[in-house]
């Protein structure tokens, strides 16, 4: 009895902290980063500091690079183009640069992540979702403690209808190495998994390795090589990696971020205005576009790009659309161009004599020069 | 013609209405209650006990003892849930009081002035939004705290004897708990079924 009325006493007295919706908000979750290298040497020219070393979580994007990057060139001129314009095919884009967080003196650095991914990054339906990021260290050179993506710079269009076609300026900051940066190459990256994992995704697969556990993780591949990409995808199959490579760890694993030339890791900051590996073709302008410092070459389009059709007159090509997406070359031709050297992003700029701005076989072209191209047009 | 007798019909059942009027209060079910003791319990609305805002539901009952001077105790139980970008906390509320009342019969009616002090216990429970889909588990996911503080509330209670030994009651007034070393100001009602042999 008088031990009852003692805890009675006792929960009477208590005097528990009650926090309500106040109080210090736990992360769902810290990464851990080292940086090693040294950044002296590798700086752009005349960038002579380092303003603010940061590292960003950036979420990857599922995105598809355009025929025209893919395809077997048809001319050396094409694929210099390639080389100049195209974007790593298995690289990492990136959909959603999350937190921010500076590098100490030393190299480590913790990232506190106090919101899940959202939806859109979630590759897979409700019940068995993923989503994967890599971890970005740069330079915040414009102080706004988040990496500001890049875009590749494209030539202006002719005509003045539809959605504004002038360029965005490179961002200011400064890449100097990322834990993904393409599935060629080892990786370490932050997966985030919802639900049952689908293994047959071909979301930055890791074909071989073990699923990512359920909610954050950091996982690792050693990258396959294009080839096997290519013999794979070819078989309908995924590449595979090497097993011993692969790693499924949890997310309070450091993860090891290299620095590494801005030329070479820059493109894991190039957004992109597609993803679904659509081109967007452009009216001539009546005047010559400003071609120094950039690769140009006169391409037939392939029937990927013209939904089967052979040519403006609508003829089909042997198999038309039925011809399993072979990716067969039309009569169509376009002038397509390479971004500048000195730009920040690949990127292509597709002049075509009739289309829209989506198609080039549309039905109500948006631009028409095929009776009168204009004087410096010189495919045929 | 079937419109007309429609109206005559309607005109015939408003008179029978009117006729009837309210039930003589002779008819009404008899009251048994003749007792000082008087049990009751039903339904909390109130503010929450820490929070400025949102509402509290939850059952409350209590005893008491007396006529014109009654004394008694009661006791509630009544939640709450708000939530932010990071939590949703729950609230329960347990109220344990001693009360004194003053009141007065006016027909099958008394009307009550009751003085409610005694402690006030709020469980808290915290859950991390997004948590158990980011993978957190024990304290990182949920916490609790419990905390007791001193209250009070002064409420006007009307009682209404329906019959037989079984009354409706209902209360309502302003409340008053320290917390932390503040005062915080709420309200409390409490609509509730009653028995007094």
């Amino acid at each position: 009895m008088r031990r009852a009325l003692a805890l009675a006493a006792l929960a009477l007295a208590a005097c528990g902290k009650l926090q309500g919706t106040g109080g210090i908000v736990p992360p769902l979750v810290t990464f851990n980063v080292s940086f090693t290298g040294d950044l002296t040497p590798l700086r752009p020219v005349g960038i002579t500091e380092t303003k603010s070393l940061q590292v960003g979580l950036v979420w990857g994007a599922q995105w598809l690079t355009e025929p025209f990057c893919v395809l077997p060139a048809e001319s050396t001129a094409a694929a210099a183009v390639i080389a100049a314009g195209c974007r790593d095919s298995y690289g990492f884009v990136p959909a959603r640069v999350d937190v921010s967080a500076p590098v100490a003196a030393d190299g480590t650095a913790s990232l506190p992540l106090f919101q899940l991914p959202t939806a859109d990054v979630l590759i897979g339906d409700v019940t068995a979702r993923v989503a994967y990021a890599s971890l970005v260290v740069y330079d915040d050179r414009d102080g706004n403690n988040i990496l500001s993506l890049s875009r590749p710079q494209r030539l202006p269009s002719g005509g003045d209808d539809g959605p504004s076609t002038s360029n965005t300026p490179d961002s200011a900051d400064i890449i100097y190495g990322a834990s993904f940066l393409t599935m060629t190459a080892p990786d370490q990256r932050v997966a985030y998994r919802e639900g049952a994992f689908n293994t047959t995704g071909a979301f930055y697969p890791r074909a071989g390795c073990g699923a990512p556990p359920p909610g954050f993780s950091i996982v690792a591949a050693g990258g396959f090589t294009p080839m096997s990409a290519l013999t794979a995808t070819l078989a309908g199959t995924l590449p595979q990696e090497v097993p011993a490579t692969c790693a499924e760890e949890p997310s309070a694993t450091i993860v090891d971020v290299t620095a590494q030339a801005p030329s070479v890791v820059d493109e894991v900051g190039c957004d992109e205005r597609t993803d679904d590996g659509s081109s967007r073709y452009r009216e001539p302008p009546v005047d010559a576009p400003d071609l120094t410092d950039r690769v140009s070459a006169c391409a037939h389009l392939s029937t990927f790009e013209t939904g089967g059709l052979a040519g403006f007159d609508g003829g089909a090509v042997d198999g038309g659309a039925a011809d399993g997406g072979a990716g067969l070359e039309t009569s169509i031709v376009q002038f397509v161009v390479s971004g500048r050297s000195t730009d920040r992003c690949k990127g292509l700029t597709h002049y075509t004599l009739r289309g829209c701005r989506e198609s080039v076989t549309c039905a109500l072209p948006d631009w028409d020069f095929t009776a009168k191209p204009p004087s410096w047009w010189t495919c045929h | 013609m079937r419109a007309v007798a429609a109206v005559v019909i309607a005109l015939a059942l408003v008179r029978t209405a009117r006729a009837e009027g309210p039930q003589p209060f002779d008819q009404l079910p008899a009251v048994s209650s003749r007792g000082p003791l008087s049990v009751d319990g039903g339904l909390v609305l109130a503010l929450p006990a820490t929070w400025q805002t949102g509402l509290s539901t939850g059952v409350g009952a209590g005893v008491a003892y007396g006529r014109t001077f009654a004394l008694g105790v009661r006791a509630s139980w009544s939640t709450s849930t708000e939530s932010s970008l990071a939590w949703t906390v729950s609230h329960d509320d347990y109220r344990l009081r001693v009360t004194g009342a003053v009141q007065r019969a006016a027909g099958r009616g008394v009307f009550a002035l009751r003085l409610g002090l005694g402690p006030t216990m709020v469980y808290e429970d915290r859950v991390r939004n997004q948590g158990a889909r980011a993978g957190l588990t024990g304290s990182a996911l949920e916490t609790t705290a419990l905390a007791a503080m001193p209250a009070g509330e002064l409420e006007a209670v009307v009682t209404v004897h329906v019959g037989g030994p079984w009354l409706m009651l209902m209360s309502g007034g302003p409340s008053l708990l320290v917390s932390d070393g503040a005062w915080h100001s709420g309200w409390g009602t409490l609509l509730s079924v009653g028995w007094q042999p």
